[in-house]
């Protein structure tokens, strides 16, 4: 155990003074920066359009009333609507920045519905037209008397869909529901990018070790089991060290608040989703780590090596093709399928596990499936290493691999 | 032989229908040096390999220093023949790390480190990165490297190669106080001269069988041809048993049938003949090691 420790630390330590280790990490919060910088001195303009696409207490139309129906304006929508009697008027006060857009409604408005909206945006940037609609909603219905019915017209139902067999339900409103979504969500994503990033670290190392021929030194003092888990751990630390920094650096340049409120939230309300989204994140690590330091070993090259990995990481991310089917129908049995499968069910349960109440009988057999393929994994990811760590040249075929295995 | 710390009984392995080790059974004792010798493709490296734990046989026994091999990592110290450093890193780092690997603590591993870069004239290396040192300098890091956790068994596949004169000499001596110091060496090298002067037993294998086996001295005896080697000013021209003489200057190299070095000699006192040096020829390892291998060779002749 040890050994473990020793090999894990060194390959940490050795990679995470690379230079371009150092680099590639720090290039998602320099890029943050730049992009940052250049927002602030060169995009006043494109700065000023996006902050008015999310920011609408800046936003004010004119209307030019020709049919009545808009006169006067309601008292809600005075903030953000003036009344201008002549068109050129706001067109006047539009290319002075007074107004943003000027609405002009004719008076055959009743029977056509057509208006004509003049804005200062560009056809890229979109006119801003859809918060028109509560406005010209909201004046509509006036005429009826009843307030129960004008709330009805404007906002005609907020569906509670129940499905049936399935009692599962998120605590905390819509928007806990939708954040304890995003958030394991978020984890499918980060053990796939976890995976991508630390086997190019494992199958580098690897292949580095077998072409400067020293692994056969190193296996003179561990065992292949040793080196395997060595590797994992440490290389497997790197590459969250790196997604860390990145997820850091991002909340930082994007207030902190936003994204650490995002974690937070779901968390509270949710803490065994949370905790098991943890259990199979890292389960899901161990087994694919393994697997890609394994089967790395068997290019000549590190090219060739990170191809033949390749496969690993798309099986990894085949649940996330599968997101819709998971969403709609959390308890399929391809979806049950995929979350029994030892290389499908981190991702699968990650996305699975927000939706519904998984059967613990699902849960529990997902997880001892895992816990007991890494064993089985390491024994014959162990027996690969040996083999393919040793052999020089051309890379053996699966008939070859197989065959090679019974001696190995 | 003294006590042994290294046998091999029966020794099998094949990859696939190819047979590497075939049917192999030595051992080797406390404080010797071991030859472990044979052509490129033998199975010397395969059967290196079967006592680091690195292959597994197919069948045969190994004990190593009392258990099997794999047990006891940490006391022996092994030189691959394919070998490397971390190119990347600093020569100090990566003695350290691979002494860690065989269990010595940090700062052990670096003082022992540092003494013997010293022993092989590397001191001044040893903050540079490895792809800084030319391959002679790595040779001997590599060296060093199965040195740093002083272990008893010292297995070395292929120690001089690439190393010039000097530099043998330096290995060789450094071998020397090894042995000194009580270690035991198994050593397979293809440059005969060095073997003769290093090795106390060898073993010589050819597609994956034993040759021969024994005493380097009892091997060469049985190999010496029966011819003597005399240095003398004058030679009476009739002389017992005598076959065949070759004159070399002052030195006459004698074929001799019939009769045994012991009574030459006599033969050559009796008749007051001055002699000046008086020595059995024998054959180079090396011409054993060529005619064994060939198939055209038997011990006696």
């Amino acid at each position: 155990m040890t050994k473990v420790f020793t090999i894990a630390l060194h390959e940490y330590w050795i990679n995470v003074r690379r230079p371009d280790f150092i680099i590639f990490t720090s290039l998602v919060p320099l890029l943050g920066i730049v992009a940052l910088i250049v927002s602030l001195f060169f995009g006043r303009q494109a700065g000023g359009a996006i902050v008015r696409m999310f920011d609408s207490g800046l936003d004010v139309t004119a209307v030019v009333d020709r049919s009545g129906e808009f006169t006067p304006i309601l008292p809600r929508f005075e903030e953000e609507y003036v009344h201008y009697g002549d068109e050129a008027e706001a067109r006047t006060a539009l290319e002075s920045g007074e107004l943003q857009r000027v609405v002009v409604v004719p008076d055959t408005y009743r029977q056509e519905g057509e208006v004509t909206v003049v804005t200062e945006g560009s056809r890229f940037s979109g006119s801003g037209t859809s918060g028109l609609r509560a406005f010209f909603t909201a004046h509509l219905v006036e005429e009826i008397g009843d307030e129960t019915l004008q709330a009805r017209l404007i906002d005609p139902y907020d569906a509670q869909v129940e499905y049936i067999g399935e009692q599962a339900q998120a605590s905390g409103g819509v928007a806990g529901e939708i954040l304890s979504f995003i958030v394991p969500f978020l984890f499918g994503i980060l053990l796939a990018v976890t995976i991508f990033v630390s086997s190019g670290y494992l199958v580098r190392s690897v292949a580095e070790e077998k072409s400067s021929r020293v692994i056969e030194i190193v296996l003179s003092s561990v065992t292949p089991q040793q080196l395997l888990a060595g590797k994992v751990i440490g290389l497997g630390a790197l590459g969250l060290t790196q997604i860390l920094v990145w997820i850091a650096s991002a909340a930082g340049l994007s207030g902190g608040l936003v994204v650490l409120a995002g974690i937070m939230l779901p968390l509270l309300m949710r803490v065994e989703v949370f905790g098991l989204a943890l259990v199979f994140y890292i389960l899901g690590f161990g087994v694919y780590a393994v697997l890609i330091a394994a089967i790395g070993t068997l290019g000549s090259s590190f090219q060739e090596s990170q191809q033949i990995t390749g496969i690993f990481i798309f099986i990894a991310a085949i649940p996330m093709m599968l997101t819709g089917v998971i969403m709609t129908n959390p308890d399929a049995m391809v979806v049950r399928v995929l979350s029994w499968f030892p290389l499908t069910a981190p991702t699968t349960m990650m996305l699975r596990l927000p939706l519904a109440d998984v059967p613990w009988f699902d849960v529990a057999g997902s997880i001892i499936l895992l816990l007991v393929t890494i064993p089985v994994v390491v024994w014959l990811g162990a027996k690969v290493f040996r083999l393919g760590m040793l052999m020089y040249g051309k890379r053996p075929g699966v008939l070859e691999i197989v065959r090679l295995l019974k001696h190995a | 032989m003294t006590e042994s710390v290294l046998s091999a009984r029966n020794l099998c392995k094949r990859y696939g229908v190819h047979v590497a080790v075939d049917d192999l059974s030595f051992e080797v004792g406390q404080g010797e040096v071991f030859g472990l010798l044979g052509p490129n493709g033998a199975g010397k490296t395969s059967t290196i390999r079967i006592l680091m734990d690195i292959f597994k046989a197919d069948s045969g026994e190994v004990e190593l220093l009392g258990g099997r091999p794999g047990e006891s990592r940490e006391r022996v110290g092994y030189l691959p023949e394919e070998r490397g450093l971390y190119r990347d890193q600093r020569v100090l780092e990566v003695l350290v790390y691979l002494g860690r690997l065989k269990g010595v603590d940090g700062a052990t591993a670096r003082d022992r480190a540092l003494a013997l870069l010293e022993r092989v004239e590397l001191e001044e290396w040893s903050g540079k990165r490895v792809k800084e040192l030319s391959r002679g300098m790595q040779q001997k890091v590599q060296f060093i490297a199965c040195l740093i956790h002083d272990p008893e068994l010292l297995i070395l596949d292929e120690p001089f190669q690439g190393l010039d004169p000097v530099n043998v000499e330096m290995i060789k001596s450094l071998m020397r106080s090894l042995v000194s110091e009580g270690k035991t060496i198994v050593l397979s090298a293809h440059q005969m001269n060095l073997v003769e002067e290093l090795c106390d037993r060898i073993l010589l294998i050819d597609e994956g069988r034993a040759l021969l086996y024994g005493s380097l001295k009892e091997i060469k005896r049985d190999f010496a041809p029966n011819s003597v080697r005399v240095r003398a000013a004058e030679m009476p021209s009739a002389l017992p048993g005598v076959v065949g003489s070759e004159r070399q200057g002052e030195v006459t190299l004698f074929t001799l049938d019939g009769i045994g070095a012991q009574e030459f000699l006599a033969a050559l006192v009796e008749r007051n003949v001055e002699i000046e040096s008086f020595e059995r020829a024998t054959v180079p390892l090396n011409d054993i090691f060529v005619a064994m291998v060939q198939g055209n060779a038997q011990p006696g002749r």
